[in-house]
């Protein structure tokens, strides 16, 4: 074992823990993992230093790391572990374009996004003891509004409503408010002036987020670059299309904006 | 079906190739500080007392230690190398390898939570059923194959070779921790090599490749099971999270999302490298084909159940 290969096995381990620890610090990490899973992230990026420290201070003594390896081996390796880590962490813009989040397929029914019930107070004893229905929250106690009075919604939650009455009737042409990016309709579009509101729905990290989308209607047919941040505020409707409910939101104003903190929802 | 079937961007690709190595290190790290610590601590022979003298009652056993030690399928394979140094057989070794991601208790909460209002508790019993039959089928198949036609020979050869088989515990307990973590580092090393070339390819494949390609599939049972294994393969997702993934393809069978649940986290394209790390790529590659047939018959022959 060579002292070169220990310095070349630190200097990984040290690339990979300031990496880690950049995107940690640099709050670069939200746009990439669930936020259970941050605080892995970041303990990984010390112990990974820790790690490079204690090679590096163990120079010169027996040591198991690269036993029977070629220094040649070892440099190509490293490459490997290095070269693309720092390439993509280079290039990504840290969200999806357009042709990927169509690749995945749009999730427009509530169906397509399973895990879903409505929420619900714990059931009272009924008057004779036995326990009673578990009776909807009160939508006011979960609704948020925005100063002129709108809901403040997010796509899915309107997901939801076309496909559970009660939440259904919280929104029904109410004025609501929400956020996303902008995607042109490519079908069920004839007159041309619908788009989908899109934002990811993500249950570990960016690789398995899957889009949630709500169509978008608006007078003169708006038009963003793809995926471009938009706010809309507009009436929530739920018409019947092709047999099925869904979610449709008449615009009265499209405003492009910057994107937000999280972009991910949950 | 609109677009094109393959739409590459670089800028999606690090997108993707960033998000699974942020979450996959964490884990392949606890697994190699663990099999450190194996290394170092573990006295030679000693899971073998722990477990039956019967080989087909020690694969069923190694096949049920992910409810008592779970681990995830990317962390695995350097913790079941130590494992195997220490004397464990290897057919119990590949056994707790292809259950444990599958049969341990964070993934029935996940395929419980996902499933919800889908069959949840059928999905998850038989989920967890399936990958243990299928686990102990494969690991009774190792029980009567030669280790050479197994394990690599420098793997082999390191194990032989390793002065650290008998646990080390001569030494003073300083030394042993670097050692530890010294052992762990060349694991780690050793493992993101396959995981990197293994997230890569991956990434190119759940960017790249539109994926309502394949609903139309969803009519016929052989070909809904057959290219739901595939994709999950191409996706390489983590056994965690991949019942939510599964879930939201109403269109299939129940049992071609069964074949996804069981066969993604035995066998997809970045495990396909982690596995080369330590098996040989004949055994590899007889592995992905065998897994392939069996959970796929398996789960054809399931559809009677009516999921």
């Amino acid at each position: 074992m060579t002292t070169a290969s220990r310095f070349l096995s630190a200097g990984v381990l040290m690339v990979w823990g300031v990496v880690l620890a950049y995107f940690c610090l640099s709050g670069r990490i939200i746009a990439y993992l669930h936020p259970a899973f941050h605080v892995y992230t970041a303990i990984s990026a010390g112990v990974l230093l820790l790690l490079a420290v204690v090679l590096l201070l163990t120079v010169g003594g027996e040591s198991a790391v690269s036993k029977g390896v070629s220094l040649w081996k070892q440099v190509f390796a490293s490459l490997i572990l290095v070269g693309p880590l720092l390439a993509a962490t280079g290039i990504s813009p840290s969200e999806f374009g357009a042709a990927a989040v169509e690749n995945r397929g749009l999730v427009e029914h509530i169906s397509d996004l399973p895990a879903f019930t409505v929420p619900t107070e714990p059931a009272l004893p009924t008057a004779d003891g036995s326990i009673g229905p578990e009776t909807p929250i009160d939508a006011a106690s979960y609704l948020k509004r925005t100063e002129t009075g709108k809901i403040k919604a997010e796509t899915v939650d309107l997901l939801y409503a076309a496909a559970e009455p009660t939440m259904r009737e919280d929104f029904e042409n109410k004025d609501v408010e929400l956020i996303g990016q902008f995607l042109p309709m490519r079908s069920g579009n004839p007159t041309g002036d619908r788009f989908n509101l899109v934002r990811m729905f993500v249950m570990c990290c960016a690789a398995d987020a899957r889009p949630v989308a709500v169509a978008v209607q608006t007078g003169d047919g708006a038009t963003f670059p793809d995926m471009t941040w938009v706010k809309i505020s507009g009436r929530a409707t739920f018409p019947i299309e092709s047999g099925r409910r869904s979610a449709l939101i008449v615009a009265d104003s499209i405003q492009e904006i910057d994107a937000p903190p999280e972009t991910f929802i949950y | 079906m609109e677009g094109a079937w393959f739409t590459f961007r670089i800028e999606d690709f690090s997108y993707a190739f960033l998000s699974v190595l942020l979450e996959g290190v964490p884990f392949i790290l606890l697994g190699t500080l663990l099999s450190g610590v194996i290394d170092q601590f573990l006295p030679a022979r000693w899971m073998t007392r722990f477990l039956p003298r019967n080989p087909f009652l020690a694969v069923c056993v190694s096949g049920l230690m992910g409810l008592i030690f779970p681990m995830c399928e990317c962390g695995i394979v350097p913790v079941i190398r130590r494992l195997i140094a220490k004397g464990l057989p290897v057919s119990c070794g590949v056994t707790y390898m292809l259950a444990a991601p599958i049969v341990n208790p964070l993934v029935i909460v996940s395929t419980l939570a996902a499933f919800r209002g889908q069959a949840a508790l059928e999905m998850t019993f038989l989920r967890l059923g399936l990958a243990f039959f299928v686990a102990v089928i494969v690991g009774l198949a190792v029980h009567n194959l030669p280790i050479a036609t197994v394990m690599k020979r420098r793997v082999l050869e390191s194990m032989a070779l390793s002065p650290e088989t008998s646990g080390g515990s001569l030494r003073p307990l300083g030394q042993r921790l670097v050692a530890a973590l010294q052992t762990g580092v060349r694991d780690f090393l050793d493992v993101m090599v396959y995981f990197v070339c293994g997230v890569a390819v991956a990434s190119v494949f759940s960017t790249a490749i539109n994926q309502e390609m394949i609903l139309p599939l969803a009519l016929n049972n052989w070909l809904a099971v057959s290219s739901m294994m595939l994709l999950a393969g191409l996706l390489a997702l983590c056994s965690t999270s991949d019942a939510f993934i599964a879930a939201t393809f109403v269109a299939f069978p129940g049992v071609a999302k069964l074949a996804f649940l069981v066969f993604g986290p035995m066998m997809d394209l970045k495990l396909i490298f982690i596995y080369s790390s330590i098996f040989t790529n004949r055994f590899v590659l007889g592995l992905a084909v065998g897994l392939f047939v069996l959970i796929g018959l398996l789960c054809v022959r399931l559809a009677v159940l009516g999921l």
